[in-house]
């Protein structure tokens, strides 16, 4: 019953799709607040996968230090707080969650879409932050001569690069899983 | 000389906007709603850059992919 509904437009009326913004937004409005409350230690959820990921591509020891975060001793890199990736997971559940908003018409299709945004965007999360720290890495090893940028410029650069272009990815994925989805249902 | 067709570009830029508006959602508005303009010339800097190198990026991609299949065309024929 509920997938042959999955793809019409607001059969529950407005009301339900309040409560899906109302809950998104307390949702941001969460991470947020507990990533400018946290210390690296209550950040081990994503910080934790993350290390290791870096470790398995870049074959570095990443040890765990309390306060500070994850410290690669061989290679003098720390991965800490700000290496957690969180706005990046803000933006990309805002962004999946307004992509699949047209599936939101009773409780059940919000709180799905709600779920899976949020595992989408921590797994993207956790993918995308360790790409880009094993991109740091490898241009701390690397240094490139270029005149008009200094190392926190090239660093600062290859986030945006790195962050917007995942999203953009990641949006596409939506997409598409999205229009088979609603394939599947027809 | 191949030009980056302007349809392709705005199309494109169409195909990106939710994740380039939640991109500076994040980056610039949330900083902004946080009281972040009070650093004033540090985060002015830190929005400019954020703000303009996205756009440069999808420009950047869409010549790339002009030149690519242009190239792609001609050792096709």
């Amino acid at each position: 019953m509920e997938s042959q509904n999955a793809c019409r437009p607001g059969a529950f009326g407005p009301g339900i799709k309040l409560l899906a913004v109302a809950a998104t937004l307390l949702i941001v409005w969460g991470l947020k607040r507990h990533y400018s409350d946290a210390r690296a230690d209550d950040l081990w959820w994503i910080l934790t996968p993350t290390a290791h990921l870096v470790s398995v591509v870049t074959g570095a020891t990443f040890t765990f230090q309390s306060g500070e975060g994850y410290f690669a001793r061989d290679r003098l890199f720390l991965i800490e707080k700000s290496c957690a990736g969180i706005n990046f997971m803000i933006a990309a559940f805002g962004m999946s969650v307004f992509a699949l908003f047209h599936r939101v018409w009773s409780v059940t299709s919000a709180a799905r879409v709600l779920g899976v945004s949020l595992l989408a965007s921590y797994l993207a999360a956790v993918a995308v932050n360790t790409a880009r720290i094993a991109l740091a890495m490898w241009l701390a090893a690397h240094p490139a001569t270029l005149p008009a940028f200094n190392a926190a410029d090239v660093h600062r650069l290859e986030g945006i690069v790195v962050y917007f272009g995942s999203l953009v990815l990641l949006y596409e994925l939506v997409q598409r899983l999205d229009r088979r989805g609603c394939e599947v249902a027809r | 000389m191949n030009r980056i067709p302007r349809t392709n570009v705005l199309r494109v830029f169409r195909r990106t906007a939710l994740p380039l508006l939640s991109y500076y959602a994040v980056t610039v508005a949330l900083p902004l709603a946080n009281g972040a303009a009070q650093s004033g010339a540090v985060f002015t800097e830190h929005a400019l850059v954020v703000l303009i190198v996205p756009p440069v990026v999808i420009v950047f991609a869409c010549a790339v992919h002009t030149i690519a299949r242009g190239i792609w065309a001609i050792e096709r024929t």
